[in-house]
């Protein structure tokens, strides 16, 4: 019982080695004058990729995307009862298709209201 | 290498997620974060159905439908809870639960 | 797979999607109304032409067929339908969702429906969140403070509730390897008391499926959302919620308990006594609390309460006689269908007196006697249900109930309810004071709509034709009872 868990603990102390290791590298070369040390701004600003950051970053986000969220949802939910039907098309035949398109009707319908309801225009 | 990992690993994993999500409905002002921990304690449920439908009925996916169906229902679930805090929040400017306190007994 | 028996369930789902189209494309909301009627009248017509017969349980055994699921049915269709009438002058608070509203009760009938008929772990799950699901955004379509903050309270405890109803439910399917409730009562009779109890893991899920089903149907202690949700919901969907939430619930366990736990009979002593303890809490506390009360919504809050724990008199008495014996089983659905009839008809006649006033308050209820004088005897009327005095409905429900349980020798539990029943009396008593002795604000007399009128005379004949002549309903119970296919 205990055994199985040594490759974990053997696991672990890799990890520990290999990220010291990867830490010291850099400073060991800097120690040694092997890696010039002439630091700027722009060197020392935060390293990210894109845009600066404009503001906080703990802003509200749009009300709207609430509803896109929702519809993204609807798709997400039809397509997890889709992949198991899809499995066993053949199994299933023409009363698995039946309840499918029931269920894509539904889904449809959904659909159809967010449209009516203005809710796929942006305001 | 993990050959003896048995049922009531997954169980206590499950039991144990299933304590921290109750803990968090009980403990958090934040009603999102409620929220969160309801989803939590339904995917710790989720682990005890696939776990016992892989060990007590293997030949059967009777456990594994169940939790695809406990996950669309969490998403319904979520998304409705989501909306009235929105709507709440339309009104106090709070989703702090400890705020939402209109009715007493 | 015969789906023609799915017709009721079907119907209604169609009528749901086609009012929620209709409302996205007609400026006459008018025909919203007509709409929801006219499916819920087909799919009653459909109910009832299959009641009486026997059928096998469809969608490999997820649905029973049998008359209990018909007669239930039948009783929340009704109910449904009294809902929409009391909702039509109502509706005018939110006139632009009307489409959705109405789309919503059909939809929270249709899982109710399902759930008076499942047969399935998973179907039952997935009945009861579409249930209650319907019933989170009903609860807040007021959209003020009140009723926003009562409809979060309702959908976080909710879903606590499920989470733990599910929980037990996961540990049963894991106890038993099966999700249907008749292979469930074969695993377990198979096995000897000493297999089932040196496992916890039935116990736990039966304490953890009482707690879920307990919230649904608001027994004490898991009823800490019922004054609050019935507060703030908008008044037809409080009656909704007082009524069919709670028949298609009792629906539910008498099913569970019944088909899955009825034997053997030493572990349907056990959760007998566990119902018998909530039925003591329930009603002790829903009486006393409900007499501070100075909203009429919420005083009705702990009455359901209360009445939740008269029914769990009912679930004990099962719990305690053997199985062959139908008397427990029956005067639950007795009782079920007069206290619907009842609740109905008190909530649609403070949709009435409220409407105008625009209070719940007990105390502007002075002498509406003298401004609405047959509203306020409709109410009278309902309210000596409640407390379950003749000539009403509610006597003769309490009688069959205490009947069964005397009968299960629980004499003890009997005199309690009684002594409960006295309490309660004082409240309920106290808004008819009220309301005939009371000095009127104005003399000015309140007018309502004639849809309210035509539901509370229905619901009032109901009231009377039960406590008057009960024996025909009685025997319509004992037949829905006595056919249970599981």
């Amino acid at each position: 019982m205990i055994a199985n868990y040594g490759y974990i603990g053997l696991f672990l102390i890799a990890v520990i080695l290999f990220t010291l290791l990867m830490v010291t590298i850099p400073i060991a070369l800097r120690f040694l004058r092997i890696v010039p040390d002439n630091p700027n701004p722009v060197k020392n600003s935060i390293f990210e990729c894109g845009m600066e950051t404009i503001g906080k970053t703990w802003v509200q986000f749009n009300f709207h995307y609430y509803f896109y969220v929702l519809i993204f949802l609807a798709l997400d939910v039809l397509v997890i009862f889709l992949y198991p039907w899809a499995v066993s098309l053949r199994q299933l035949g023409i009363s698995g298709l039946i309840t499918i398109l029931i269920l894509i009707t539904i889904i449809f319908v959904g659909y159809i209201y967010a449209w009516r309801k203005k809710v796929l225009e942006w305001k | 290498m993990l050959n003896n990992l048995g049922l009531e690993h997954y169980l206590v994993l499950s039991a144990i997620l299933f304590a921290i999500g109750l803990y968090g409905t009980l403990a958090k002002r934040n009603a999102i974060i409620i929220l969160m921990c309801i989803e939590l304690m339904l995917n710790a449920v989720n682990i005890t159905l696939v776990a016992f439908s892989r060990y007590v009925t293997p030949e059967l996916l009777t456990g594994q439908i169940f939790a695809i169906f406990v996950i669309i229902v969490a998403a319904a679930e979520i998304a409705m809870g989501v909306a009235i805090i929105l709507a709440i929040y339309r009104g106090i400017e709070s989703i702090d639960a400890t705020k939402i306190n209109l009715m007493k007994w | 797979m015969n789906l023609a028996l799915f017709i009721p369930e079907l119907t209604l789902a169609v009528f749901a999607l086609l009012v929620i189209l209709l409302d996205l494309f007609t400026e006459q909301k008018r025909l919203l109304v007509q709409v929801s009627v006219s499916g819920l009248v087909i799919s009653a017509g459909v109910t009832l032409a299959m009641w009486g017969e026997s059928f096998p349980a469809i969608f490999n055994n997820m649905l029973a067929v049998d008359n209990f699921a018909l007669f239930f049915k039948l009783l929340l269709l009704g109910v449904a339908f009294l809902v929409i009438l009391a909702s039509i002058s109502y509706t005018q608070k939110f006139a632009r969702f009307q489409g959705e509203y109405y789309a919503l009760v059909l939809l929270s009938t249709l899982g109710m429906m399902l759930m008076a008929a499942t047969t399935d772990l998973i179907a039952i799950y997935i009945a009861l969140e579409l249930t209650s699901l319907s019933l989170y955004a009903l609860v807040g379509f007021l959209k003020d403070s009140k009723s926003t903050e009562s409809s979060l309270k309702y959908l976080l405890l909710g879903a606590i509730a499920s989470v733990v109803l599910l929980y037990g439910m996961a540990l049963i399917f894991g106890f038993t390897g099966q999700t249907q409730l008749g292979e469930i009562a074969r695993v377990i009779q198979a096995m000897s008391p000493q297999t089932i109890l040196s496992f916890p893991a039935l116990t736990l899920g039966l304490v953890m499926l009482i707690t879920g089903f307990g919230f649904k149907i608001a027994a004490v202690p898991f009823q800490m959302w019922v004054p609050d949700v019935y507060e703030g919901a908008p008044t037809p969907i409080t009656a909704y919620l007082s009524v069919a939430s709670k028949a298609a619930g009792f629906a539910l366990i008498l099913r569970v308990f019944f088909s899955a736990f009825g034997l053997p009979e030493w572990l349907s002593l056990n959760w007998g006594i566990i119902f018998a303890f909530l039925a003591v809490i329930g009603m002790t506390l829903g009486n006393i609390a409900a007499i501070p009360q100075t909203n009429i919504k919420r005083m009705l809050g702990y009455s359901s309460i209360a009445q939740a724990g008269y029914l769990l008199v009912g679930m004990a008495a099962m719990g305690f006689s053997p199985v062959v014996d139908i008397l427990g089983r029956s005067s639950i659905i007795f009782f079920l269908t007069s206290y619907a009839l009842t609740n109905m008809g008190a909530f649609i006649a403070i949709i009435a007196i409220s409407n105008k006033l625009d209070s719940d308050l007990i105390d502007d209820y002075t002498g509406i006697g003298k401004r609405a004088p047959l509203v306020a005897l409709a109410l009278t009327l309902c309210l000596v249900s409640l407390i379950g005095m003749p000539p009403a409905a509610g006597f003769m429900a309490k009688f069959y109930i205490f009947s069964a349980a005397v009968r299960s020798n629980l004499l003890w539990l009997v005199i309690i309810a009684v002594i409960n029943s006295v309490i309660s009396a004082y409240y309920y008593l106290r808004v008819v004071n009220v309301m005939w002795l009371g000095k009127a604000a104005s003399e000015e007399k309140i007018s309502s709509p004639g849809t309210l009128r035509l539901g509370l005379v229905l619901s009032c004949l109901g009231v009377l034709l039960l406590g008057i002549i009960p024996g025909f309903a009685m025997l319509l119970a004992e037949f829905a009872a006595r056919i249970f296919v599981f």
